[in-house]
């Protein structure tokens, strides 16, 4: 039973309507965000060019959204980005190696490190050593590196906010 | 477009008022069966505007081209310095102020005196010529308290109107009450008479009519939960604001509220609110 009032086209504030499908349907999150429709005018924006392609492929951003979810044990977002991460190309093999449900070793050794980097981002941000960051960019540029973690920060954001409020994963 | 342009070209189109509305609170000390908003003496979350708060406003108000503040609830004068609050705000533009008119104590009146030298009219609630008929609809001893109230006011030289609400009154109940007001000495401009609009605690209650879109002339108006589109949005069902008729939750400053507001008012049809007298 999520916390917040999860608002129908009808009862949202008139500046929220638009977040809404021509059906009236919204996602819980859109719904449940519509109650702030001052802070969707940017908010909305924002996390679509963040989880968009970007200078990073959507496979490897999907598989970096479904592990940070997994860390947080964020039931709403890994109901709906583990369907979306097979979708833009991640294989279920990783998927499920992200998911904690078999070793990460059977990633390649790109996505391996980018998990590696990510997992230390979200868990000891302060642990990360140079070390690491020079391998993670043996993958990546400088600028997929700050998308990634803009990605991630964004994805915690989503996480705390769904677990916080409870927020019925899409059926 | 400043906003403070944006405004007027609203208000001359006819797309909106040129009035601020203020929620001073949801508070009451009556219980009505057509309240949009809930109010009540024991209303869990009062929605209470702070006095600096809503001076504020009002100052912000004059600012972007505002002509005049309206001041409701919940009741107005549930509020402590209430009367200190109201001079101040009718110092800055021309205002009325919405009441029950069943608080005004020796010791209020007199603190209401200044109001006599400044542009404010308070605006009374009265449903009916006869206590019996008036006090089902707004409370016991409602009836003589206004009765007690109105004289009192004018006799300060503090303008006075008279609101009355109808739901099933009929005509001849109608013209006793102008009777009435008029033997007060308060004209007919200073009577409103406005249907029960079915939203909150009239919605519930299956009272009241729906107003259409062109029904209700937007005039921006604040609470405590944000800014509406016009003052019956803000309502309440079940303890709960309604949502949708809001426009921004912030509401400071008044100039971010505005250009909501009038971004929505653009694109709405011209309305007209003289065939409900919904104000």
């Amino acid at each position: 039973m999520s916390r917040l009032r999860l608002l129908q086209r009808d009862e949202a504030p008139l500046p929220a309507r638009t977040i809404y499908a021509a059906d009236g349907s919204a996602s819980p999150l859109k719904r449940s965000l519509a109650n702030a429709p001052d802070l969707l005018e940017t908010l909305l924006p924002f996390l679509g060019q963040i989880y968009d392609e970007g200078a990073v492929d959507l496979a490897t951003k999907e598989l970096v959204v479904v592990r940070v979810s997994q860390l947080n044990a964020c039931r709403y977002c890994l109901a709906a980005h583990r369907p979306l991460a097979l979708e833009c190309g991640v294989g279920p093999e990783q998927l499920a190696a992200v998911c904690d449900e078999i070793p990460l070793e059977v990633l390649a050794e790109r996505e391996r490190t980018i998990i590696e980097w990510a997992d230390c981002y979200v868990l000891d941000p302060a642990g990360i050593t140079d070390q690491l960051v020079a391998r993670v960019l043996d993958h990546l540029r400088d600028d997929q590196l700050v998308e990634l973690a803009l990605l991630i920060g964004a994805t915690q954001l989503l996480n705390h906010f769904c677990t916080a409020f409870d927020i019925p994963p899409t059926a | 477009m400043s906003a403070r342009d944006t405004l007027a070209t609203a208000v001359e189109e006819g797309r909106c008022g040129d009035r601020l509305w203020l929620y001073a609170t949801y508070h009451c000390n009556l219980s009505c069966g057509y309240c949009l908003t809930e109010s009540m003496p024991g209303i869990a979350n009062r929605r209470t505007l702070s006095s600096g708060m809503l001076i504020r406003l009002a100052r912000e108000a004059r600012e972007l081209g505002f002509e005049a503040i309206g001041i409701t609830g919940g009741e107005l004068f549930m509020l402590p310095d209430a009367a200190e609050t109201l001079a101040e705000i009718a110092s800055l533009l021309p205002t009325v102020a919405l009441t029950n008119a069943t608080l005004f104590t020796d010791r209020l009146l007199e603190r209401l005196a200044p109001l006599a030298d400044l542009d404010i009219a308070l605006q009374i609630s009265l449903d009916s010529d006869s206590p019996d008929r008036n006090d089902a609809l707004r409370g016991p001893e409602n009836f003589a308290r206004v009765e007690r109230a109105i004289p009192a006011l004018l006799e300060r030289g503090i303008r006075v109107r008279i609101a009355t609400t109808v739901e099933d009154q009929t005509e001849a109940e109608l013209a006793r009450l102008c009777a009435l007001h008029r033997s007060w000495g308060i004209s007919d401009d200073d009577h409103l008479v406005r249907g029960v609009v079915r939203r909150g605690r009239a919605e519930l209650a299956g009272m009241g009519i729906t107003p259409g879109p062109t029904d209700i002339l937007p005039e921006l108006t604040i609470t405590a939960d944000g800014a509406f589109l016009h003052p019956f949005g803000p309502t309440v069902r079940h303890g709960v604001t309604d949502l949708d008729l809001l426009v921004s939750r912030q509401v400071l400053p008044l100039e971010r509220a505005a250009e909501r507001f009038l971004r929505i008012v653009s694109d709405q049809p011209v309305g007209t609110d003289v065939a409900r007298n919904i104000r």
